[in-house]
């Protein structure tokens, strides 16, 4: 069993130890916050045997194999450079870095220090991004043409009412704020199929009524952005004011066009129209409604062998990057998606300037 | 007096506010987490023009701001708490607050603190049924089986009796029972749960202890200017209703809803079965009914508000005119969306 160790004990950090322990792999033997009730609110709720508000202290004591980074994202940076160069492989909660050069000085210490980096990309190992992932591999679409993807976000939920409660919320001051800190789930999906040229236009707007506090009304939430990477495109909408809540992406290639949805956990081929004429139009429905069933029924399956957990994803996730570990193997989300994943992101928070 | 309410921003805080005033306070400095409690310290102000109310603005999590906003003050009323959200949340505005705030309290001198905690820290569990919840009632050692927003009022009160011990500053504790009023909440989950379109009742004829916020605040108020150092006052109303009466008159004069009945044997059942396929399924499904939850909040209790009459308190709004208004409230609110 790998000795992990989680640094941050704010509200994500509740999954980490949970899905660090669903994957039977690791043990959690001590987490860390510089606000030792915070520690103990963790540890005592999560029955962890040891906690801490010295994170030295900690990586000395516990001679961690792995350390989960579940800080604010401006703090990540130090955090994962003083844990690489303590002998810990890292598993940092999104978003990775603050710009696309935080994030390269991380992994060049990484790399410098010979171990293993990781990032909650765990929408890429739900069973949708898995599958497309498949797909994708067999040559199933043909070649690339667009991707679109959608992100909605309820500010009415527990997080969004955290953040438009406190203007002193972390999530303020990032660079492009809200969506800074959800902007990873969306383009990690799309970073494997994008070169590093990759130009952006984005629009970005503030849809909620003003409520008169300046740090709160700075915070957009409407995101628009279309990328553009060789022949490949890429559109996003970012929403806080759709419904119903989707979390989804559709790929299109020369030869097909898939439709992913994360949130109902299904992907369906778009069904093309293969007969002439009114008859024509009578069966795509049914062929989609039969692979709807289809997935339906998988889901049923996946749920009786409890494979059907929110988290599901970033279990998997977990999974192979301990076996990776323990294996002397390499890390499932390559550093070069991760860099790519920051620059674009640093693309659109710059296109997001002067329109919050 | 100086006195300082925190959390005025509430559901309870705001009318806290004006019946600190009525009892009797002249100097009131309102804390807002935000910046936008000036329409309520200006409506406070005209209401109460031979008193002085003030905006205190401060986040309970930003320690450097807290010796402005204590400055001279002798009492502290501290009803700021986070009800909604995960376990971290609520132990860092509950929790973490209370420190940052009695620490700085204890700094600045203030003489008195009353805390607005809750009847959730309770242990009832382990009492019989139809037993009196009342002051003497054991409370939880730590409540993690009860849940996160127990956990947190569990910790923040004991958190509050170790740092006022420290501190030498004199406490009161007021444990509300269910608040309602216009600009609550509809359904206490003592009553029942919705879910896939209907409504789970799960009280039955349990005694639902309400407390109607003006009821509350006034309690709170009067336990904080005049209440001895040390006690612990209980905050529930006269005439409670049932939760099946609750549900049959909200039902009748707020919206109909469709109603599953789950018998307390049922619930328990369920209950234990949820939390052997939580364990088996590693979280598939979140425990959120456990046998030990059953058992505290299910169970019918009786209870009392005779030591908050001792001090000389009596409910303003009496349950059966608070049900209808709130009621009232509710069905406009419901016919609006």
């Amino acid at each position: 069993m790998l000795r992990v160790g989680i640094v941050g004990c704010g509200k994500i950090a509740d999954s980490h130890v949970e899905q660090a322990r669903a994957t039977g792999r690791a043990e959690v033997v001590a987490v860390c916050d510089r606000e030792p009730l915070m520690a103990e609110q963790l540890a005592v709720r999560c029955g962890v045997p040891s906690r801490y508000s010295d994170l030295q202290e900690m990586l000395r004591v516990e001679r961690l194999d792995a350390l989960h980074i579940a800080t604010p994202p401006d703090s990540h940076v130090a955090i994962a450079c003083q844990a690489l160069e303590g002998g810990c492989h890292i598993f940092v909660e999104k978003p990775f870095a603050l710009t696309g050069d935080a994030a390269a000085t991380i992994l060049d210490a990484a790399e410098r220090t010979g171990r293993l980096v990781a990032v909650n990309y765990l929408y890429n190992f739900a069973v949708p991004g898995l599958q497309l992932k498949e797909a994708l591999e067999a040559h199933a679409l043909g070649d690339l043409v667009h991707i679109h993807t959608t992100f909605g976000y309820d500010l009415a939920g527990d997080y969004g009412l955290a953040v438009l409660s406190d203007p002193n919320h972390w999530v303020h001051k990032l660079p492009g704020k809200l969506f800074h800190n959800v902007l990873d789930h969306v383009i990690a999906k799309v970073a494997p199929f994008l070169g590093d040229s990759t130009t952006a236009q984005v629009l970005a707007f503030r849809r909620r009524k003003a409520s008169g506090v300046p740090e709160l009304d700075a915070m957009a939430d409407e995101l628009r952005f279309l990328l553009r990477s060789g022949d490949l495109t890429v559109s996003g909408v970012l929403t806080a004011h759709g419904r119903p809540v989707t979390h989804t992406l559709q790929v299109a290639g020369t030869r097909g066009t898939l439709e992913l949805d994360y949130a109902n956990r299904t992907l369906v081929p778009v069904a093309a129209q293969t007969q002439p004429s009114a008859i024509g139009r009578l069966f795509p429905p049914w062929v989609q409604a039969r692979r709807f069933a289809g997935n339906g029924l998988r889901n049923l399956g996946r749920f009786r062998r409890h494979e059907f957990h929110y988290f599901q994803g970033m279990r998997h996730l977990l999974d192979q990057w301990y076996v990776a570990i323990e294996s002397g193997g390499t890390s499932p989300v390559p550093s070069p998606e991760i860099l790519r994943t920051c620059r674009i992101i640093d693309a659109i928070v710059a296109g997001m300037g002067g329109e919050g | 007096m100086s006195v300082l309410l925190t959390g005025a921003g509430g559901f309870l805080g705001q009318v806290l506010a004006e019946r600190l005033l009525a009892n009797g306070v002249t100097d009131l400095r309102l804390n807002f987490r935000q910046p936008s409690g000036h329409a309520v310290v200006a409506r406070l102000a005209a209401a109460y023009p031979s008193a002085s109310v003030r905006s205190a603005q401060a986040n309970l999590l930003d320690r450097k701001v807290l010796p402005s906003i204590l400055e001279g003050v002798d009492l502290v009323v501290h009803a700021a708490a986070q009800t909604k959200g995960g376990a971290a949340d609520m132990t860092a505005n509950s929790v973490v607050a209370t420190r940052n705030l009695l620490q700085a309290a204890g700094t600045a001198g203030t003489r008195r603190v009353a805390l607005v905690s809750s009847f959730s820290v309770y242990q009832t569990e382990a009492l019989p049924r139809r037993a009196q919840v009342d002051e003497t009632t054991p409370v939880e050692t730590v409540g993690v089986e009860k849940g996160a927003y127990a956990y947190s009022k569990i910790h923040q009160e004991r958190l509050f009796l170790e740092l006022c011990a420290e501190h030498g500053m004199e406490t009161v504790i007021v444990r509300p029972g269910v608040i309602y009023g216009p600009g609550g909440g509809a359904m206490s989950a003592r009553v029942g749960v919705s879910a896939m379109g209907s409504f789970f009742a799960l009280g039955h004829g349990c005694a639902l202890p309400l407390t109607h916020v003006v009821n509350c605040a006034d309690a709170v108020a009067v336990s904080a200017l005049r209440a001895p150092a040390g006690t612990v006052y209980n905050a529930v109303d006269d005439d409670l209703p049932s939760c099946r009466q609750y549900l049959r008159q909200y039902r009748r004069e707020v919206r109909h809803m469709r109603v599953i009945p789950v018998p307390y044997w049922a619930l328990m059942l369920g209950a234990r079965f949820l939390v052997r396929y939580h364990r088996r399924s590693k979280g598939q499904l979140p425990a959120v009914f456990t046998p030990y939850v059953v058992r505290s909040m299910y169970r019918p209790f009786t209870y009392t508000n005779a030591a908050l009459r001792s001090l000389g308190w009596n409910p303003i709004v009496s349950t059966h005119d608070g049900l209808h208004q709130t009621f009232a409230y509710l069905r406009a609110q419901d016919s609006a969306a």
